[in-house]
């Protein structure tokens, strides 16, 4: 049972692409304003279970929500733009190490962010080291000069 | 007076790094905050480098106590993207193996939490319990730790001789509830170290999106065997154990109880094991280009695996959430305005994973 059906989460994301699948009902909207998403969200009881984030050839980041109400998940997708996406952390505080792991390993800036501090990145890597990782080699800095001369 | 203390990287507590810096105004913490990352290894990159088969073996590698749990995750994210039917056999061995896991969990977390409140001759107890699930793991996988069951359709062991697990099962099941349960539950020992200790009321609990034991200490009936049933867990039924507490012993409470559901699954899984294939094919796996998110309910909470294809020999995303890495950042709810003394408890309550956590 569903407690907000698919015409529903159509009413409330008109612009966006609604489709159900295996795995939940998956919405994805291009020019998505992710802070009132997030409230709406909230305001229907949903809890967000995590964000996914993947690297685009141009530099921007696709972003996914995956919030779960009473058993059915709910996958919002949306994207940078400017490697650049408003944080929803003010909103959700369980979203703050979450953005700080995509800010690391994507390079997104989340703005509002109340402290996008490295949170899992190595000191010896650059933010957004998961798409450097994509075309050029590591630079492992430590096991560098680790190796026997 | 007003002094910061920093707890870890290397811990008072815990065998993981991680560091958790308190400011106190005499006995009491009035901030926390904490910090990860001492053992990333970067897992979801080195997957994305991986061929499919090979990232299931690397997958399990995430946490050394919850292996098979992440070995299960990835293998159903993968079977929903590429439509693959799991035969009834191998999703009951599935199911057998992540209870045996949950237990072997549950004991070790219990075991170190009797340990921390001086309960040593418990601590003993507990542990020859964990040892004898262990055994059990052992018999059936033929390993200890990473049990290296789960294949992409399947499972690569079978189980021929139920009985002695049965059984075995039955007498832990009956030493714990002789023991165990009145020990943690209703000794003057526990409840005077555990009650009232570091609670996070149930909407402290949704404001920071906890999960697993932790949530539904707090009154949170939360539990993705019951919410998104997979596996064979609506065939076999569950109950789900909640407290309201919200507290140290009310975390301990659901854990223990838990146990003995676990053993109740486990039992029903190996009596109703049915008949038939371990895999749906056998070869490798061609996956098909898509993307699938699927959760499963590990020993500490929801994990979640988004895995996508672009139709390649390797995936194209593995992104893995592990319930330690929810539960943690609420250690500074559940701290706040407690004692100084009281945080390496507090903090062994949530089970934290820094394996799973930084992967």
């Amino acid at each position: 049972m569903t407690p907000v059906d698919t015409a529903t989460l159509a009413a409330l994301f008109p612009s966006a692409s609604i489709e159900d699948r295996r795995d939940g009902t998956w919405i994805t909207a291009a020019d998505l304003d992710v802070e009132a998403m997030a409230r709406t969200m909230t305001r229907l009881g949903f809890r967000l279970s995590t964000m996914t984030g993947l690297a685009e050839a141009d530099g921007e980041t696709t972003i996914v929500y995956h919030f779960v109400i009473s058993g059915h998940p709910v996958h919002i997708k949306t994207f940078t733009h400017g490697a650049t996406l408003a944080s929803i952390t003010p909103i959700l505080r369980a979203a703050s190490w979450i953005e700080r792991e995509i800010h690391d390993f994507f390079g997104v800036r989340f703005v509002g962010h109340p402290n996008l501090a490295p949170l899992l990145r190595p000191a010896e890597l650059r933010e957004g080291f998961f798409r450097d990782a994509a075309t050029v080699p590591l630079q492992l800095t430590r096991w560098q000069t680790e190796q026997p001369s | 007076m007003t002094y910061t203390v920093p707890l870890g990287p290397y811990h008072p507590a815990l065998e993981e790094p991680y560091k958790v810096s308190v400011q106190c105004g005499g006995d009491t913490v009035q901030t926390v905050s904490v910090e990860v990352g001492y053992s990333f290894r970067g897992i979801e990159l080195l997957a994305q480098r991986t061929g499919w088969v090979q990232a299931v073996t690397l997958l399990e590698r995430v946490c050394g106590i919850c292996s098979h749990v992440h070995a299960t995750t990835f293998c159903r994210a993968i079977e929903t993207l590429a439509a693959i039917e799991v035969p009834a056999r191998a999703v009951y061995i599935r199911t057998l193996l992540c209870e045996l896991e949950r237990m072997h969990s549950h004991l070790l977390w219990a075991g170190l939490a009797v340990e921390y409140i001086g309960f040593q001759s418990l601590f003993m107890e507990v542990s020859n319990l964990r040892e004898g699930v262990m055994d059990l793991l052992e018999s059936i996988s033929g390993n200890r730790v990473h049990y290296g069951v789960n294949r992409i359709g399947g499972v690569n062991r079978d189980i021929s001789d139920i009985g002695p697990i049965v059984e075995q099962l039955g007498v832990m099941g009956e030493i714990i509830k002789r023991d165990v349960v009145p020990a943690l539950m209703e000794s003057r020992t526990a409840l005077t170290r555990m009650r009232g200790v570091g609670a996070l009321s149930p909407a402290q609990a949704v404001e920071w999106g906890v999960v697993g034991p932790i949530a539904r200490a707090s009154a949170i009936a939360t539990d993705v065997r019951s919410d998104l049933p997979y596996l064979a867990y609506s065939e076999l039924g569950f109950t789900m154990v909640t407290q309201s507490a919200g507290d140290v012993l009310a975390r301990v409470s659901v854990r223990v109880l838990e146990i003995l559901e676990s053993i109740r699954l486990a039992c029903e899984a190996l009596e109703r094991l049915p008949p038939g294939p371990l895999r749906a094919f056998e070869g490798m796996p061609s996956i098909p280009a898509g993307e699938a998110t699927v959760y499963t309910e590990a020993p500490r909470g929801e994990v979640i695996y988004y895995v996508a294809s672009d139709g390649g020999d390797t995936p194209a995303r593995v992104h893995v959430r592990t319930p330690s890495f929810v539960n943690i950042p609420a250690l500074e709810a559940m701290t706040m305005g407690q004692q100084f003394g009281d945080i390496a408890l507090i903090q062994a309550s949530v089970d934290p994973c820094l394996s799973c956590t930084d992967r």
